[in-house]
């Protein structure tokens, strides 16, 4: 060979080698394998994307891969911990099409420790951990149900970690245990974050005599100010700007539907889960608007997520300006629907929330829900503590 | 006669025996059959079952769903959705003789949703394959191309390509195939639009948003006028056609209501269309440009429409059930009442038929077959299956299949 072909083939290799690492490194999934053949292939799914890019290379080095054993599937997890999903899946194929393999059950045993450290590591995207967990799970039936009850707080298990312990109360309470029991249910309250699992545990709590505060739990939003409804033919009361958009008054009075005078009043949300129902405090009607208006204290500014759903629309000013708006009609009150990062000043916070009022369906018996469901809370959904303020309309002109 | 005149009869009367069982062995290659229309020319499927008589096999099912059946040859593919986000997908393939599993490739949504229907879950759109290939659609927004061995061949994310879905029940409108270019309506809350993606590599053909259109879980049907070939999409408060070559909308029917759900179904020349909860049956005239709302709006009847099922037509009669059992037949060319009647329970699966009968099944899995020639109600068999059904059955080579809650079932005789 020809000293420039030597060099030739050596700038060639070291290219394709960078081009590899930097693949692996773009995808953010450094692979744990020692064998370059398989990083390589790994890095050639890593390049899938947007319509349907990559694909036809990414099918060969994957059927290149499936001739492997179970050794490549560390590498294989580490692949998977990245947010490109369409690599994600076929890296899974190539997962499961191996650990299907009757041939690779004793060797899948021996990477336990690997898979166990992976499914443990919070820090990794969820779905390959569940991945790793279902394996130790398919060799040892039964790991997954004791192993999920220390998961409390987990980002990914901890849903399953929370219903491991109400299932415990439960039993504590069949066993006629209320001391385990009441433990049980406390530790599902302090780590639920889903409503119905505050709701659940809450209920069973207060059974027991003990009493929790879920609204407090979940940083809602229950005290609020009132003033609708305002006029808004058809589907238009989303654009429509009403007074309250451009000040708010508490003791002013608006012109609002059919030309009756409105004012604001106070009104506390006594759901279980802080839902505002407008129809009971506003008014049975269509085709409207109405606005609610809370002020709040915090010790200090602070970056916190507003989570809200609201029928129809919703549309969120935060100290006057506006942080949230969403046209959906037909949406639904549904619990953390929308998801909006804020922060919050130090002191006073007021939080004003439109909700619009769509047409009635021609068929009379079609429900036509009016309602709103606000909360505060940390990016991993614990509320915020806060203090309600009740302002006085008399002597303060809010905001 | 003589024995090689006997003969030749023979031989000809087993050609056209065999002739006729090939034509009539019809594939169920996508949502509603063959055509779209839940109508197929296959012959032979047994008018009465029950849990157990006339069951050829039985398979269990992960998660939930409501993707019809697709049967091509010995193969049966069907998907299903699992899990707290329903973000785990399943395709099955089936074999159609003994229900074993083939394969079974499990897959991520890309855009789980914890807002989706309970009965249907994230699986709500039928497969979809040409004999070559097979394409899913979830209610993620996830497209996924496999062979029919269940090889991956690629994956389209739409929800990260142009949002995600935000939709009351998630995603449910069925792919359909034109030519080499598989066709979705993502209508939503969200930006909605119509995609032709190629079937081969993944790659857009076109896409033609719809800043106008709303929540629909309608599918896409395909229709031609002369040699144009439209592609017509029910959408709340309208229909539209399109140029399935190029995205480019060609005409507009006003005059249906919010959601729609039912597939349009074609028949007379027409197109049917079923406007949402309480809207109504409209018949239309394909082709023309811009609005014909005042043109091409056949007949309109406001009594009688369905949510969820779609209606079929045979001959020149079109039936539908609506959501809690009341059954019309109308006339195709007037949309005149021919009878209606209320059936038992409520239902979301759509009618299907074959040889001459009409099968509708209720939620409870009982399926009313009817006589699709006579001119009045004329019920033939009332068949209890047992498990609830939800999604719509599918007819081939003799045999219905249906996706109960947990099972596919095959029945058919031995």
């Amino acid at each position: 060979m020809k000293r420039s072909d030597e060099l030739r083939t050596f700038f060639r290799s070291w290219a394709i080698l960078l081009t590899v690492v930097s693949a692996v490194h773009a995808a953010d999934k450094p692979s744990s394998t020692d064998d370059p053949a398989v990083a390589e292939q790994l890095a050639v799914i890593a390049r899938v994307g947007p319509l349907g890019a990559g694909s036809s290379e990414a099918r060969i080095a994957r059927d290149a891969l499936a001739r492997r054993g179970p050794e490549i599937l560390p590498a294989l997890l580490v692949a998977m911990d990245t947010r490109n999903v369409v690599a994600v899946n076929w890296y899974r194929t190539l997962f499961e099409e191996i650990v299907s393999r009757e041939s690779a059950q004793e060797s899948i045993q021996q990477t336990r420790a690997f898979l166990l450290e992976y499914a443990r590591d919070a820090r990794r995207t969820s779905r390959p951990r569940c991945l790793a967990l279902a394996l130790i799970e398919r060799n040892e039936p039964g790991f997954t149900a004791t192993w999920i009850a220390d998961r409390l707080g987990d980002p990914e298990f901890g849903y399953e970690a929370v219903a491991h312990a109400l299932a415990a109360g439960e039993q504590a309470l069949r066993d006629k245990n209320t001391v385990l029991a009441k433990s049980e249910f406390r530790k599902a309250f302090e780590y639920a974050r889903d409503g119905n699992q505050v709701s659940q545990a809450a209920a069973k709590l207060k059974t027991l005599g003990e009493s929790v505060d879920a609204v407090k739990h979940l940083g809602l939003v229950v005290d609020w100010w009132l003033v609708g409804p305002f006029e808004a033919p058809e589907k238009t009361g989303f654009a429509l700007v009403f007074e309250p958009e451009q000040r708010v008054d508490l003791a002013a009075t608006h012109s609002g539907k059919d030309g009756k005078s409105i004012g604001w009043i106070r009104h506390h949300a006594s759901d279980k889960l802080g839902q505002l129902n407008l129809i009971d405090a506003v008014a049975t009607t269509r085709e409207a608007v109405a606005y609610a208006y809370a002020e709040i204290e915090v010790p200090q500014a602070q970056s916190v997520q507003v989570r809200c759903g609201a029928d129809d629309n919703c549309t969120i000013w935060l100290n006057g300006r506006k942080v949230f708006g969403r046209e959906q009609w037909l949406n639904g009150t549904r619990f953390d629907r929308f998801i909006t990062p804020i922060t919050l000043s130090a002191g006073k916070n007021t939080f004003l929330v439109k909700i619009c009022q769509g047409p009635q369906h021609r068929d009379p018996e079609v429900p036509n829900p009016w309602s709103l469901q606000l909360r505060l809370c940390n990016a991993e959904g614990r509320g915020i503590v806060f203090r309600p303020i009740s302002p006085n309309p008399d002597d303060e002109r809010a905001q | 006669m003589s024995s090689s005149i006997k003969l030749q009869s023979c031989l000809m009367l087993s050609l056209v025996i065999a002739t006729a069982t090939y034509v009539q062995a019809e594939n169920w290659p996508g949502w509603r059959g063959p055509q779209r229309t839940g109508v197929t020319t296959d012959t032979g499927v047994p008018t009465t079952w029950s849990s157990t008589g006339n069951v050829l096999w039985k398979t269990s099912l992960p998660g939930t769903g409501i993707s019809n059946p697709v049967v091509w040859q010995d193969r049966v593919f069907i998907t299903a959705a699992e899990g707290r986000d329903q973000s785990e997908l399943h395709v099955l393939c089936l074999d159609r003789d003994s229900g074993r599993i083939r394969w079974h490739q499990r897959l991520w949504g890309t855009a789980p949703t914890v807002f989706y229907y309970p009965k249907s879950g994230l699986a709500s759109p039928s497969p979809l394959t040409d004999g070559e290939r097979l394409w899913v659609f979830f209610g993620t927004g996830d497209v996924f191309c496999f062979d029919l061995d269940g090889g991956l061949l690629w994956q389209r994310a739409l929800a990260d390509e142009y949002g995600p879905f935000e939709n009351r029940f998630a995603a449910a409108s069925s792919p359909l195939l034109f030519q080499d270019t598989v066709i979705l309506q993502c209508d939503h809350y969200g930006a909605s639009y119509v995609i032709a993606i190629d079937g081969n590599t993944g790659a857009n053909r076109w896409k033609s948003d719809r800043p106008e259109a709303w929540l629909s879980w309608s599918s896409p049907q395909l229709t031609q006028v002369d040699d144009r070939f439209e592609l017509v999409l029910s959408g709340s408060e309208k229909l539209d056609g399109y140029n399935p070559v190029t995205g480019q909308r060609l005409w507009t029917v006003r005059g249906l209501v919010r959601e729609c759900v039912p597939t349009p179904v074609l028949g007379a020349g027409l197109v049917f269309v079923v406007s949402g909860p309480n809207g109504a049956h409209l018949a239309v005239k394909p082709g023309g440009s811009g609005d014909v709302t005042e043109t091409h709006v056949v007949w309109r009847n406001d009594r009688g429409t369905s949510f969820v099922p779609s209606p079929i037509v045979v001959g020149e009669r079109y039936y539908l059930v609506d959501d809690k059992g009341i059954a019309s037949c109308l006339s195709t060319s007037d949309g005149k009442l021919l009878w209606r009647k209320r059936l038992t329970g409520k239902f979301t699966a759509s009618p299907v038929a074959a040889d001459g009968k009409l099968f509708f099944t209720n939620e409870s899995g009982s399926t009313l077959v009817l006589d699709a020639a006579a001119d009045e109600y004329r019920e033939l068999a009332c068949n209890e299956l047992g498990e609830d059904v939800y999604s719509s059955p599918a007819i081939s080579q003799r045999r219905m299949f249906l996706r109960t809650t947990k099972h596919v079932v095959c029945i058919g005789t031995k």
